[in-house]
């Protein structure tokens, strides 16, 4: 396959390292400094150019690529990059790398004439929301501005009654929400209200993140629900993953020293309580009682400091603290200190790109299970044969609708509502029934 | 002529203004203002009564403007918005002056001192509604009717209207705008402010319209007796623009209980943001009321000080059923929006519904509506600030930006709207201590709630006071220097205290 990345910085190059060998690659940066590394050490072509020239992505033959990256750390460069790819190379997949939540919607609707869209900052704040959101989750993914969450859960020894060993129709569940699917082993249930779910099930759950958060108390009834996180730093990373977090209702206090940065992120997030403090003042850490917070996250840019403010923050008494990593070599130091979990957004992203890249395709918004089932966001068409029928007229066909977009307000539909043209749907189904499903949407 | 090599040139160029281009400006806009005074002269043809008064009125007026605008005619480009407070300030006075010029002209002797015509006129033009004429059924009715029409001119503004009506005026931007229609943040209805006056002009014609139409039919349908065509376009008139103005020497207290209810409605609907109005209207989005913060505090008050006062005329016996409901809500809403309307002669209730009627004057309608005194979103911003300041006591490092309707509020803003609350209280002492110290001087009988009632009614550009000023008296008694204090009170107030004061400054004259 032919491979062209623009962009040479850490995702790049992590991409680079992982898809090498097996594929012709191209490199398109401006910095020198970045592209001789790779040329050394693996067996690529290089290009110095700014990757938002056409002249640089036609000379890197991208009319015969197979796959286009654009993963700058800039969102402007990235996305005229790959409008130029687009008329280079129709054929071609896109993947594109943004820090900017508008640009994945805008994806997710098709609105944006790329593949894949990933975000640094929205796969570290789901890491970090997976890590103390909800700790039976295996997975969670979130839609519509964050209105809509589809978790997979263990069900667990312990679990409670309400949920256990009874059929689905007579189960007390949270509200606005629904069970997808049960997995049990190797097969997998779409289920009906005589259906059953049993210890170690695999669930698949969608709902309104508070139904979410329900569900999760549900299944792990000792745990108690987070209620309080502090987030150090407050730049694109740390107002991120406190948008996840607030999101899915969990109280957040975000820590910026720079004052009016912090005014910004306040502006931002009104859920979210923002101080203007440097985050290493043992004074403020004690006068607002930071060690009696459930978790931290440390998203200081500096690793330096952030590794400091995580010690200091232990010292006060946080029992969970997660550290976003900037620099892969200080992973260690951060374990060595005891940190609990190290996300390293950068890796992530790139970890992300190359699973897109080993197996592109289109159309798919989140994977369950590896990749045997899929959540797919699609925009009901006029012709559809299911517009205008009440959900318990339609036949099943190994796929269940989770939730409508209606209007921007996301609806968790009853029996008897109406499927609209121009409903946004949220599908869950195998992955052999994809085309199967799009074409009768 | 660049501020620079004005400097050089020498003492006249150290004025920091454009003074020529401001004065050419005002003259302008008094000019085309001066033609009003064919409808009065029409009307007073019609009635057989003196035409000159009018003519004279519009003839000198017309003749000043021009004057002016003679001397602004050197001057190109823009007005900027340095000049722009000073337009906006002489307009108004000039305005003032020129509504006083046809009660002088007229054989009126209630009128006939230039300092009660001044006070009437100011009265008139900034919807204050304060009368210095204590049997105003003698009046003459084409004097009446421009009594009336300076109000439903001066409701939207002078300038938006001269900004929705003339080609190319040499206005910028929003500032001169804002000083007339005020609020924190105007809503912009289209891309051009010239769009927007037209489209908030047409509206309040509109509304003006419906109200005489309802008033209309019901005096011909004989619902009420005393309500002839005249008496409703009179009301119609001052209704709309919260103004105040009567042609009975009772206020409204001849009417039928139907006419009463109509025009309560359409206080409370004028004390609405008009941007908001045209959105709920004309784009047929009634909702959009209901998600604006200020709207629903503005209807929670009303509500409130509705029951509060009911309560009261209830528990003391002084009225029961239909009329006590009638009573509380005409009185709350005509003193809250700042109309000064009366059904009854409130002075004599009990003390604690007239002090809530003081009070009220100092709460104001919605910002962008012709209301006066401080407004509901002023309110609403304030208490969020005293809210943040108490949360930052205990968490001083806690950032909190402060929203209306979901979007923060830049701090600018805050402050300035701080700072007019605090100018507004300070302006509203000193004037009540002015009026005291001169009621003493001149031997007039005037109580501490007398003093303040007037001061706050004349700034607040709510109307009656209490006494002798109250809603059936007038403010006749008072000494020519009282009655000037009060007409520069309801000149600062139309205009947002601001555009005043800034005149006094040095700095706003120098370089």
């Amino acid at each position: 396959m032919k491979i062209v990345v623009v962009g040479a910085g850490q995702v790049g190059s992590t991409i680079v390292e992982a898809l090498h060998g097996e594929h012709d690659l191209t490199v398109i940066d401006t910095v020198r400094e970045r592209l001789e590394p790779l040329a050394y050490r693996y067996d690529l072509r290089t290009i110095e150019a700014n990757g938002a020239s056409r002249r640089a992505i036609q000379q890197a033959g991208t009319s015969e690529a197979d796959l286009f990256i654009a993963c700058t750390s800039r969102d402007e460069v990235n996305l005229v990059a790959c409008s130029f790819a687009r008329v280079e190379a129709p054929r071609a997949t896109i993947v594109i790398r943004t820090s900017n939540v508008e640009y994945i919607d805008l994806w997710r609707e098709g609105r944006l004439d790329v593949d894949f869209a990933v975000s640094s900052e929205l796969e570290t704040a789901h890491a970090v929301s997976r890590s103390i959101g909800m700790p039976t989750a295996r997975q969670t993914d979130v839609f519509a501005d964050g209105q809509v969450q589809i978790v997979e859960f263990e069900i667990p020894e312990g679990a409670d009654p309400a949920v256990l060993g009874v059929p689905l129709r007579e189960a007390q569940l949270p509200h606005d929400s629904r069970v997808l699917a049960i997995i049990r082993g190797d097969s997998m249930t779409l289920p009906g209200g005589r259906d059953v779910i049993q210890q170690d099930d695999r669930i698949v759950v969608i709902g309104s993140p508070q139904a979410a958060r329900e569900w999760g108390a549900l299944l792990a009834p000792g745990e108690g629900v987070v209620e309080d996180v502090v987030v150090f730093g407050g730049g694109q990373v740390g107002a991120a993953i406190a948008r996840m977090l607030t999101t899915q209702g969990i109280g957040v206090r975000l820590i910026e020293p720079d004052r009016d940065r912090a005014r910004e992120v306040a502006e931002e997030l009104p859920a979210c309580r923002v101080y203007s403090a440097t985050g290493i003042d043992a004074d403020f850490l004690a006068r607002e009682r930071i060690g009696s917070a459930q978790a931290a996250v440390f998203a200081i840019k500096d690793d330096a400091r952030n590794h400091y403010a995580a010690t200091l923050a232990r010292a006060h008494g946080v029992r969970f603290t997660i550290a976003i990593v900037h620099d892969a070599i200080s992973t260690p130091v951060y374990e060595l200190s005891g940190v609990d979990v190290t996300i390293n957004p950068r890796g992530v992203t790139a970890e992300e790109i190359v699973r897109f890249a080993h197996d592109p395709r289109t159309q798919q918004v989140a994977m369950l299970e590896g990749d045997r089932y899929e959540v797919l966001d699609i925009t009901t068409q006029p012709t559809s044969e299911y517009v205008g029928l009440r959900f318990r007229e339609m036949p099943i066909r190994g796929a269940l609708i989770g939730a409508i977009v209606r209007d921007g307000h996301a609806v968790f539909p009853r029996s008897d509502e109406v499927l609209q043209a121009g409903d946004r749907v949220i599908v869950f189904t195998e992955r052999s029934r994809v085309p199967d499903v799009e074409k009768v949407l | 002529m660049s501020p620079y090599r004005a400097a050089r040139i020498g003492a006249r160029a150290r004025l920091g203004i454009d003074l020529a281009g401001a004065l050419g400006l005002t003259g302008t806009l008094v000019a085309y203002l001066s033609l009003s005074a064919v409808l009065p002269a029409a009307a007073a043809v019609g009635y057989g009564e003196p035409v000159w008064p009018f003519l004279a009125a519009g003839g000198i007026t017309g003749g000043i403007g021009l004057g002016l605008a003679r001397l602004g005619h050197r001057t190109a480009g823009p007005i900027g918005f340095r000049e722009g407070y000073l337009v906006v300030s002489l307009t108004w006075l000039l305005a003032a002056v020129y509504a006083s010029l046809p009660y002088l002209f007229s054989d009126e002797p209630q009128l006939s001192h230039p300092v009660d015509a001044l006070f009437e006129g100011m009265s008139g033009f900034t919807t204050t509604g304060a009368s210095v004429v204590a049997d105003v059924e003698a009046l003459d009715r084409s004097i009446l009717l421009w009594r009336q029409l300076s109000q439903w001119l001066g409701g939207m503004g002078i300038i938006v209207l001269a900004l929705a009506v003339l080609p190319r005026l040499r206005i910028g931007g929003r500032q001169m705008f804002e000083s007339e229609l005020p609020g924190p943040e105007v809503d912009q209805l289209a891309e051009r402010i010239r769009d927007t006056a037209r489209r908030l002009w047409l509206l309040y014609i509109g509304l003006t319209l419906v109200l005489l139409g309802i008033l209309l039919v019901i005096g011909w349908s004989g619902l009420d007796a005393e309500l002839s065509a005249f008496e409703a376009l009179a009301h119609a008139l001052t209704t709309m623009p919260l103004g105040g103005f009567s042609t009975e020497n009772r206020s409204l207290e001849v009417f039928a209980p139907a006419t009463q209810w109509v025009i309560a409605l359409f206080m409370a609907l004028a004390g609405l943001n008009f941007a908001l109005l045209y959105r709920a209207i004309v784009r047929r989005d009634p909702a959009a009321l209901g998600r604006d913060e200020e709207a629903r505090l503005y209807a929670t008050a009303l509500l409130l000080g509705s029951i509060l006062v009911f309560v009261e005329l209830v528990h003391a016996d002084l009225f029961a059923g239909e009329e006590a409901v009638r009573q509380a809500v005409f009185q709350t809403t005509s003193l809250m929006t700042g109309t000064g309307f009366a059904i009854t002669d409130y002075v004599d209730w009990p003390t604690l519904s007239v002090m809530a009627m003081i009070g009220l004057m100092f709460v104001g309608a919605s910002a962008g509506s012709p209301t006066g005194s401080v407004k509901i979103v002023r309110h609403l911003l304030v208490g969020r600030l005293l809210r943040r300041e108490l949360r930052q006591t205990i968490h001083p490092e806690l950032v909190m930006p402060i929203r209306l309707n979901g979007r923060p509020v830049d701090e600018r803003t805050l402050r300035a709207v701080l700072a007019f609350v605090v100018m507004y209280i300070g302006i509203f002492i000193v004037g009540a201590a002015l009026l005291a110290i001169d009621a003493r001087f001149s031997e007039v009988e005037l109580g501490i709630t007398e003093a303040i009632a007037a001061s706050a009614g004349t700034l607040g550009n709510v109307g009656p006071g209490l006494g002798f000023a109250g809603p059936m008296g007038s403010y006749a008694p008072f000494s020519d220097f009282s009655k000037i204090v009060m007409a520069i009170l309801m000149w600062i107030g139309r205009l947002e205290v601001l555009p005043v004061l800034v005149l006094l400054t040095r700095g706003y004259w120098r370089v």
